[in-house]
């Protein structure tokens, strides 16, 4: 049955969690997590490495029946990302580079798959 | 990671080898196709993913980049789907990078996993062991098709499951032994034995037939040019395997079953609606073949000659001459085989009566004039037999016997065939129609010749029409037995050829 309500955020914040914890075994530093802005919301913001800073967008899925987690990130959705991104960067004065990766998180079971997709076209 | 797998790209009855790549990863999952794929082709990129998860075979969760390359020709079909499959599977290193042998890959995949049979199939295999591949993959209906090609492995496959155990390893469905490269029988070919009376009209079909002329038959409606049209295939020699290989492969690609090599020589009777492309092929992105080419090495067959469009009717000059017909679209050239024997009936006039001595025709002299002008000058101009037919006795009704039946008339014209070939060993012709001018001025003259200077003076006969004459003179006297003409063979040829008063 699909989730409702409470329940529905809660595998969404969850699944933000995970990323998180995923992100900084990388080596990452998190910045925030829920950026909002008045064009929307950004599950992550994370400084990798390399010093870029990044957007992350978090999709959580507890099952493959309406496919991966990555598959439900659409073209609508991609075109968010970037306006969030210009937002960002427009509120954030010299934040230098900023990009836009993706994170699935599945729960299958007991275990936990997480892959990782960096710099969105 | 990458993987490959090679099919064959199609353009008329030539193949050519098309990669089929595959590479995984690099951005969200999708899987994008490119290298020019039309509609029908981009659809496979839906359908195999579909096939294979409904399979519970595995297919990439990461971006799919699919390429077939030269990305620069247009590519159409749906028989890319299994080296498509494969190349995802060795891109991800479910099934080994390649097979023991070059192999080619051809079938399209039903979204249960059954794989089904393509079109065109063996002009594709033929393209491949031209190109060098030794091994095949191919959809299990069709292995008695793609058993027609020499020299190539096949692996029949019936379902995904049993593809992926080929690219592992495993032979695959095999044409039953006895069964490989077999010879099927047509349908019933109907037989002249049928035809009761009009002796000299099955002459002129014997003397068609022995020469590979084109032939027209003219007559009042219902006097049984339909029915002796359709024997002609019943007494012609039957085709040597590459011939038949020939025709199979130019009917595979129409779409028709293709079971084993037919000896039969192949009829087409397109109805006089038919438009041009229906005749000498065509269509916009895929191109298929016309009447023409699945009458290849067989018999075309217009019925009610005048009825069809003349656009349609000059269509057929130049195949006429060069055998073969070749179709220009914007980005490719597509060619198809078409060396047809014309037969054409058409009636005199449009109430069928004139010249009739005992019916009357109500048509107008210019609307006669008009309906015989409608097949023009070029085309009968290549046409050798003028064959009228007229309304039979009454007492021919009451004949009971039947008349010679083909196997026997097939008997000489088989004979006066090798007499032909024998003549015309070092030449580049093989019938007696083939043969050009010059060509005929180097064997034995005719007897007779003041017969046709006679004829050409009196207006009754032209510089070609000689040609023609002395053409068919030949096949008289090969069916005679003769290695010679003599003047009565002539004579005969001459009285075919004005059949048709004032053609010449």
């Amino acid at each position: 049955m699909a989730l409702r309500g409470p329940g529905r955020r809660a595998v969404g914040e969850w699944g933000e969690g995970q990323a998180a914890a995923y992100l900084t075994a990388l080596g990452w530093e998190v910045l925030q997590r829920n950026w909002r802005c008045s064009a929307g919301e950004v599950d992550l913001v994370a400084r990798d490495p390399g010093g870029t800073v990044v957007l992350v967008e978090v999709k959580t899925r507890s099952g493959l029946g309406y496919g991966t987690p990555l598959e439900a990130i659409t073209w609508a959705k991609q075109t968010k990302l970037r306006e969030l991104a210009i937002h960002y960067r427009r509120s954030h004065a010299g934040v230098g580079r900023v990009r836009v990766d993706a994170i699935g998180v599945l729960r299958d079971g007991q275990s936990v798959r997480i892959s990782h997709v960096r710099a969105l076209s | 990671m990458s993987g490959q797998a090679h099919s064959v790209a199609l353009v008329g009855v030539d193949g050519r080898i098309v990669d089929v790549e595959a590479a995984v990863g690099g951005g969200l999952p999708r899987t994008v196709l490119v290298g020019l794929p039309d509609a029908s082709l981009y659809e496979a990129r839906d359908r195999c993913r579909a096939a294979v998860v409904g399979s519970k075979l595995a297919w990439p969760d990461h971006l799919l980049t699919i390429n077939l390359s030269p990305a620069t020709l247009p590519k159409s079909g749906s028989h890319y789907d299994l080296a498509i499959i494969a190349a995802v599977w060795r891109s991800e290193g479910h099934v080994p990078p390649r097979l023991r042998e070059r192999t080619v890959m051809l079938g399209e995949v039903g979204l249960g996993g059954r794989v089904r049979p393509v079109l065109g199939l063996l002009p594709a295999l033929i393209a491949a062991a031209e190109a060098g591949f030794s091994a095949a993959i191919v959809p299990a209906d069709q292995l008695r098709e793609a058993a027609l090609v020499k020299g190539v492995k096949l692996y029949g496959v019936g379902s995904l499951e049993e593809f992926q155990q080929v690219l592992r390893g495993a032979a695959g469905a095999q044409v039953p032994a006895g069964e490989k490269g077999a010879t099927v029988a047509t349908g019933r070919v109907p037989d002249f034995a049928e035809v009761i009376g009009q002796p000299e009209a099955r002459w002129a079909m014997e003397v068609a037939a022995a020469g590979r002329h084109h032939i027209s038959l003219s007559g009042p409606p219902g006097v049984g040019k339909t029915m002796l049209a359709s024997r002609l295939p019943s007494i012609l020699p039957p085709l040597s395997d590459r011939e038949a290989l020939e025709v199979s492969a130019v009917h595979s690609l129409a779409g028709m079953p293709v079971e084993g090599l037919v000896h039969t020589p192949p009829f087409a009777d397109p109805h006089h609606g038919a438009s041009a492309v229906a005749m000498i092929g065509g269509g916009s992105r895929v191109i298929r073949p016309g009447a023409i080419s699945l009458a290849h090495r067989g018999v075309l067959f217009l019925d009610e000659a005048p009825e069809f469009s003349p656009k349609v009717l000059e269509s057929l000059r130049t195949p006429l001459e060069s055998g073969e017909v070749l179709i220009a679209r914007s980005g490719m050239r597509a060619r198809f085989p078409a060396r047809f024997q014309l037969v054409l009936a058409s009636n005199p006039c449009p109430c069928g009566n004139w010249g009739s001595t005992t019916q009357h025709c109500r048509c107008q002299p210019y609307t006669v004039r008009r309906y015989q002008e409608r097949v023009s000058g070029p085309i009968l101009d290549r046409i050798d037999i003028h064959q009228n037919l007229r309304q039979q006795h009454r007492s021919v009704s009451r004949l009971v016997e039947l008349g010679e039946c083909s196997a026997s008339i097939a008997d000489r014209v088989r004979e006066a065939r090798a007499r032909q070939a024998r003549r015309l060993r070092d030449t580049p012709w093989s019938t007696n129609a083939e043969v050009s001018g010059a060509g005929l001025r180097q064997l034995p003259l005719p007897a007779g010749m003041e017969m046709l200077d006679r004829a050409l003076r009196r207006n009754q006969l032209t510089a070609r029409g000689i040609d023609k004459v002395w053409r068919l003179a030949w096949s008289v006297a090969d069916l005679s037995g003769r290695d010679r003409v003599s003047a009565d063979h002539l004579a005969t040829a001459l009285a075919m050829r004005q059949e048709k008063g004032e053609a010449a």
